[in-house]
């Protein structure tokens, strides 16, 4: 009794000993953020700054966020990490994106401790971190479309009742949209020729193509189109607006988001300061419920009603190659001049 | 004399060639560059494959149809309206000024997005209104389409040529079209045998500056011809550079080249066209007073026909702007909309720390780009018409080569060449970029003003022993205030809402209202987003009423 006394007091002892020794190394590191005074940031998603701001006010350490388009992301890192004049410490983007980055030597090794309770699949690497899944849904305007009318499932958009109705990124070049027209052929359908019939069917329902997701969700707020192929979060950013997700019997997908710091970030430790705060539950819960994004936290979901209970895939991701060829392929079917 | 204006053209030459061909050059390398930058190995499979591609010639058809009925009926409605206003009795003349300047002044994303709403089949307010009205089973108009675009475009391309035509117009020696009368011509005889060719050198000016913007727009083509699957050129270099992630912008440069080749075919056509520009001067040191056309029973119903331009230029965006700002998302005007309007967009905006550092950088380079840009303009302009040399085209060559680049790729340019100096990430990037781009704004209203003071004014002053600095500033200058005011006007609105540049070269803290304006737009926040557009229409008029008074007030001095 005595013996088993003194180990547990020697193993209390040791873990006592080992967090503070991890406090310590923990304050160590946050003094040396703060001595380097910043942390820039380039991404290109929604309405992050109050995370920004509460970084900023916790640590002591200058948030600064660079909104880059998708489309100019690499370019953008590519040139500057190039010139020797990358500015960014921490960027985050489509997973697709920070595997481009990698490749050109971009990024850095980090693991951060606070992802350590995200599931296993969101550890891409050593140097990438998911935490997010830019997920796509049927959003509907629930004062135009009587609940019975709902869809149920992907199919149901191929219903007549559809046609003129639909609004969608364009689909030979939305790089989200590209890839959740082969998530749904990977995940959903149970034949390639199914998923064809599909397609045609959609396309027979003549949707209006825009130029990204921001644009989808306004003509159907004002009801100028009945549907949308858009992002749930914006039944948060746009609420009091009359939109809805339709709750389907199949899976919603998203391609994954992904946040790494740089290789040559000119202020390291703030770098990692930045991704432990923005990856901890106080920030991704920030970021699920001003945003609405559908975060890999663990219990940590977007204010939406019955989202809890969705099942959310991450799509497969697509090579730029695959994107190429698939967005030549739906500009044929989809009839987009 | 050749020698101080010789030292002059390569000065500018020098000047100018630093500012536009560098983004170009860059361009150029990337186009033949393998890999993702500027520097790659040498390879021609970027042109193959942009001009191999069979979607490609369908786009060339679109585009032509599009930049050359937009460029025609802004001409024409600005001719009409410049008429109008400087030579005739028609009353309140004051709308017109208003009329020229507001619609540049609205970002031309939500000037696209009003005309939506206005015009779409599905639920456009205008389309609804003449269902009811007339019993149509179908919406008896879509804005989503190419006579949509052209229309939406045109409206946006107006003020521009209205601010060439004008002062041209203003400065008409009516002698001409006495003379005319005299021997017997009619008004609408000596409207098109001598008021017309008299103006030519401004009309041309006017109709190249629209075909060239046209090319580069972006904000109609995506959100009018996306919709509608009318695909030009902006949009076929927009689905080019945003499919996938690993953007090839050398691959839409090598596109952006024959848009480069087209502007500078354009130029040199423009030059041979008023090459004889003595023919078109109008202001003679032998003096010149402008008189009005009596319009008789045309007065009203001419003055009806402005007032309906002035409802589609001005009232209705401005109204859906306003509306937008107001209403808690997109909906369609009714009871319930009103009962639900509040400020919540304008805090929202008003509140926010970044779009109040925008508005300060944004009035910054507005008000000293505007400066500069003008100051350098009347040089080039000078040498352009006066100077009727080989360098003075290769002068006016170089001032338009960014400008003719496709916007959505000069960016990169200007970030490829931005990168190798100690200016990038600051906000003189920013001042430099705007300048060398958008230098023909400032530029053409001067050249067509400049065509018409002749030259006997300019050699008196020099034989009187003035030097030409001094001819420039004493006898020029004055003549050309309304030109220069056109010209400050041109770009300082366009550097209010300026976004294909700083969209690449911004970065913390140089972050200005376009970024801002972006930012909502990718959220589909379009309540901010007007709110937004309503405060920079609010600082452009600012800048607008201060130049015209400060010209006001230097023809006043001067006289």
């Amino acid at each position: 009794m005595k013996k088993l006394l003194v180990a547990s007091f020697c193993v209390l002892g040791a873990i006592a000993q080992a967090g503070a020794q991890e406090r310590a190394q923990d304050r160590a590191q946050l003094d040396k953020a703060r001595a380097e005074g910043k942390a820039a940031f380039y991404a290109n998603i929604t309405a992050v700054e109050p995370i920004i701001k509460a970084f900023t006010a916790d640590t002591g350490v200058t948030g600064e966020y660079t909104r880059i388009s998708t489309s100019k992301f690499v370019a953008t890192a590519i040139t500057e990490f190039e010139a020797g004049k990358l500015q960014a410490d921490v960027v985050q983007a489509p997973l697709p994106v920070l595997e481009m980055l990698k490749e050109k030597g971009v990024l850095a090794n980090y693991r951060s401790p606070a992802a350590a309770g995200y599931p296993e699949w969101t550890r891409k690497d050593g140097a990438i971190q998911l935490f997010g899944i830019e997920y796509v849904a049927l959003i509907y305007n629930k004062e135009r479309v009587k609940p019975a009318d709902v869809p149920k499932r992907y199919e149901d958009l191929t219903l007549p009742k559809w046609k003129g109705q639909i609004v969608m990124a364009n689909p030979a070049n939305h790089a989200t949209t590209i890839s959740w027209l082969i998530g749904l052929k990977e995940n959903v359908f149970k034949s390639e020729p199914e998923w064809r019939e599909f397609l045609k069917g959609l396309a027979a329902n003549k949707p209006m193509f825009v130029a990204s997701f921001g644009p989808t969700p306004a003509p159907v707020e004002s009801g100028e189109k009945l549907i949308a192929i858009s992002m749930p979060k914006y039944i948060v950013t746009k609420a009091p607006a009359p939109l809805d997700w339709a709750r389907l019997s199949q899976p919603m997908m998203g391609t994954p988001r992904a946040i790494a710091v740089t290789s040559k970030a000119p202020h390291p430790a703030a770098a990692r300061a930045f991704v432990d705060y923005w990856l901890s539950q106080k920030s991704m819960a920030m970021l699920a419920k001003d945003v609405g994004e559908y975060v890999l936290a663990p219990g940590v979901y977007p204010p939406i009603d019955g989202i809890k209970d969705a099942r959310v895939i991450a799509i497969r991701e697509l090579s730029d190659d695959e994107i190429v060829k698939w967005g030549a392929e739906f500009k044929q079917i989809f009839d987009v001049k | 004399m050749a020698n101080p204006r010789n030292k002059l053209t390569w000065s500018l030459i020098a000047v100018v060639g630093a500012l536009t061909v560098f983004p170009v050059l860059m361009l150029m390398l990337g186009s033949f560059s393998e890999g993702l930058t500027a520097f790659g190995r040498f390879t021609t499979d970027k042109y193959v494959e942009a001009y191999t591609d069979p979607a490609f010639y369908e786009v060339l058809a679109n585009t032509a149809v599009f930049v050359l009925g937009t460029s025609l009926l802004s001409t024409l409605l600005a001719l009409f309206l410049a008429y109008l206003n400087t030579r005739t009795d028609i009353p309140f003349k004051g709308l017109f000024g208003v009329i020229s300047i507001v619609p540049m002044m609205i970002p031309h994303l939500l000037f696209a997005v009003s005309w939506a709403l206005l015009l779409n089949p599905s639920n456009g307010l205008v389309n609804l209104a003449l269902k009811q009205a007339f019993g149509l089973d179908e919406a008896p108009f879509d804005i989503y389409s190419l006579w949509g675009m052209i229309f939406v475009e045109a409206l946006l391309e107006l003020p521009i040529a209205y601010l060439i035509l004008a002062p041209a117009m203003a400065s008409f020696d009516v002698a001409l079209e006495e003379s005319s009368r005299v021997c017997g011509a009619g008004t609408w005889r000596t409207l098109l045998r001598v008021t017309l060719p008299v103006l030519r050198p401004a009309i041309l000016a006017a109709f190249t500056l629209g075909i060239v913007r046209s090319l580069a727009s972006f904000a109609v083509p995506s959100m009018i011809g996306m919709p509608g699957r009318v695909q030009v050129l902006a949009t076929h270099l927009y689905t080019m550079i945003s499919t996938g992630f690993a953007t090839d912008y050398g691959k839409a440069a090598a596109v952006g080249m024959s848009v480069l080749v087209a502007s500078v075919t354009l130029i040199v056509v423009y030059r041979t066209l008023t090459a004889e520009s003595e023919k078109f001067v109008t202001v003679s040191s032998r003096g010149f007073r402008p008189t009005l056309v009596e319009l008789g029973r045309a007065r009203m119903p001419l003055f009806g026909l402005v007032g309906l331009l002035s409802v589609a230029l001005i009232v209705l965006p401005v109204a859906v702007l306003l509306y937008t700002s107001f209403v808690p998302y997109s909906m369609v005007p009714g009871a319930r909309a009103f009962s639900l309007m509040g400020l919540r967009h304008w805090h929202a905006v008003l509140e926010d720390p970044i779009t109040l550092l925008a508005l300060k950088n944004s009035l910054f380079l507005a008000v000293a780009g505007a400066t500069i840009g003008v100051a350098l303009s009347v040089f080039v302009a000078y040498v352009i018409v006066k100077v009727k040399t080989r360098a003075a085209g290769l002068l006016e060559s170089l001032s338009y080569l960014s400008f003719s680049f496709p916007g959505i790729v000069i960016g990169i340019g200007f970030m490829w060449f931005f990168v190798q100096t100690p200016l990038y990430a600051t906000i003189w990037a920013l001042l430099l970029g705007y300048i060398a781009t958008y230098l023909p704004y400032g530029i053409r209203p001067m050249s067509s003003a400049f065509i018409q003071i002749h030259s006997h004014l300019e050699e008196s002053s020099l034989v009187c022993g003035a030097s030409p600095l001094v001819t420039l500033r004493r006898i020029i200058v004055p003549l050309l205030v309304p030109g220069i005011v056109a010209g400050w006007i041109l770009l300082a609105s366009m550097f209010v809402r300026e976004l294909t540049l700083s969209v690449v070269l911004s970065r913390p803290g140089t972050e200005v209202l376009a970024i801002q304006i972006l930012r909502y737009s990718e959220d589909g926040l379009w309540g901010r987003l007007s709110a937004l557009g309503i405060v920079m229409i609010l600082i452009s008029t600012g800048l607008v009423v201060l130049a015209t008074l400060i010209g006001n007030r230097f023809k006043i001095t001067a006289a």
